[in-house]
């Protein structure tokens, strides 16, 4: 892994509702927790299946699915490996 | 217990075709397919994605094909491509070095990375058109080295193989057994004897008379991981025997290449490269044919001594003066083998500080 786990948290851009990930839990495994339901498969950054889109905040990529293009862009990440290196992300849910 | 960063014969040449081909050796499952430019590969049976055999799928344009969800996977283990899918954090799968001589396609099961062509066992007779070979593959349930023991003892010839090669004077005329570094030779030299009723084919086959007395030999010799070539042949009597012309007598090269699939069980590569009559493709299939028979006489025998063996793992064996041969060449593969868990150790220990 690239950094150190940190905490930080997500915004829900549909509803504003913010969720705290603490550092050594997943942002997937966090909102399955609160409820959301978000499709997911491997659970290591390689499928791609819960690509989630990300409106702010600067993303700490650790999958090996999207292209380093794609993870320049800061649009996407998927939430099942990917953090944060801003305090805050807001997703696009 | 086999030694693993060597080569050994994976397949005949002709059993790889265009489809991809499955064969576990030294208990490691590996998918076997021709990749760009027709070339010999390797990689593990399995699929990084459900765990299927590779096997099972095709080959496309030099990729191994998955034939349960169309995963292409190269000669390197690495997937190259799948429908809908990004396969670049796809994990690797072990790959096998492979290269394909004389006929057939060698495989180093141990670590690809300290795989060493210049290692490779040299033969003189294959691909030589002064030689003909002719051969075949038997799958047996035994141990490797029960194998060995019995290519490294003759005597067992007078029983198994009595109506073709076997003869009572093999029993009676003693052996010697030298060892030179790995290699072990295991010698018997019968003189004025009557020849067996394969000698006698062989005989005639080279134009020389079958009924007269003939002086007989039989040379084993072993050299690791588990080849055994035996010089065979008998020289009308009188005429030097071993070192008589070429024109007295009739003898061949017998080639084992032994491959452990398991603890229990080999990929049997015998045949026999002869020097008369090379060029007579009819006899070289008579001979095989014939030897085909012979040594699918030992299919049994080994398959129920090993039965034996695994239900009574305590039972001590008696070791006697006719195992010499197969005694020593086991003393070779465990010398060698503790060389190789030493190194693997070390290299173990390397990569984990």
């Amino acid at each position: 892994m690239s950094t150190i786990d940190q905490d930080f948290v997500v915004e829900i851009a549909s509803t504003g509702q913010v969720i705290e990930i603490p550092a050594g839990q997943s942002v997937l495994h966090t909102l399955m927790f609160e409820g959301f339901d978000i499709p997911f498969a491997c659970e290591e950054g390689v499928c791609g299946t819960c690509l989630t889109g990300v409106k702010s905040g600067e993303i700490d990529h650790r999958d090996q699915y999207l292209t380093p293009e794609e993870q320049a862009s800061q649009t996407q990440f998927l939430p099942c490996c990917s953090r944060a290196k801003s305090d805050k992300l807001v997703l696009d849910l | 217990m086999f030694l693993k960063n060597t080569w050994y014969v994976a397949c005949q040449s002709h059993e790889l075709t265009d489809k991809p081909l499955g064969r576990k050796v030294c208990g490691e499952s590996m998918a076997f397919f021709r990749g760009p430019g027709n070339q010999a590969a390797a990689v593990e049976d399995f699929c990084p994605h459900r765990g299927a055999p590779l096997s099972l799928g095709k080959v496309c344009d030099g990729k191994l094909v998955c034939g349960y969800h169309g995963l292409e996977m190269g000669c390197d283990g690495k997937t190259v491509a799948m429908p809908g899918q990004r396969v670049r954090g796809f994990p690797p799968v072990k790959r096998f070095a492979v290269v394909e001589r004389y006929g057939f396609i060698w495989v180093w099961p141990g670590d690809a990375d300290l795989a060493d062509e210049s290692a490779m066992p040299v033969f003189e007779w294959f691909e030589n058109p002064q030689w003909a070979y002719g051969g075949g593959l038997y799958h047996i349930a035994c141990d490797y080295r029960l194998m060995i023991d019995n290519l490294m003892d003759l005597t067992h010839e007078t029983y198994v193989h009595s109506t073709s090669i076997g003869q009572t004077e093999i029993d009676e005329t003693p052996s010697k057994t030298t060892v030179d570094g790995d290699k072990v030779v295991t010698s018997r030299f019968m003189h004025n004897i009557k020849a067996p009723p394969f000698w006698q084919m062989a005989l005639r086959a080279n134009d020389l008379p079958d009924d007269q007395l003939v002086d007989r030999w039989q040379i084993c010799r072993f050299t690791p991981p588990s080849h055994v070539l035996i010089e065979v042949g008998v020289a009308l009597a009188g005429q030097g025997g071993y070192d008589a012309a070429p024109e007295h007598k009739a003898y061949s090269v017998v080639v084992d290449f032994i491959t452990p699939e398991t603890e229990t069980s080999i990929h049997y590569f015998w045949g026999m490269v002869r020097q008369f009559k090379p060029q007579d493709a009819a006899l070289t299939e008579q001979i095989r044919k014939g030897q085909g028979a012979i040594f699918a006489e030992d299919l049994d025998m080994l398959e129920q001594q090993q039965k034996n063996l695994s239900a009574n793992p305590q039972r001590a064996l008696l070791m006697l003066n006719i195992d010499a041969g197969g005694v020593q060449s086991r003393r070779v593969i465990e010398r060698l083998w503790a060389q190789e868990q030493a190194v693997m150790k070390s290299n173990s220990a390397q990569g984990a500080a």
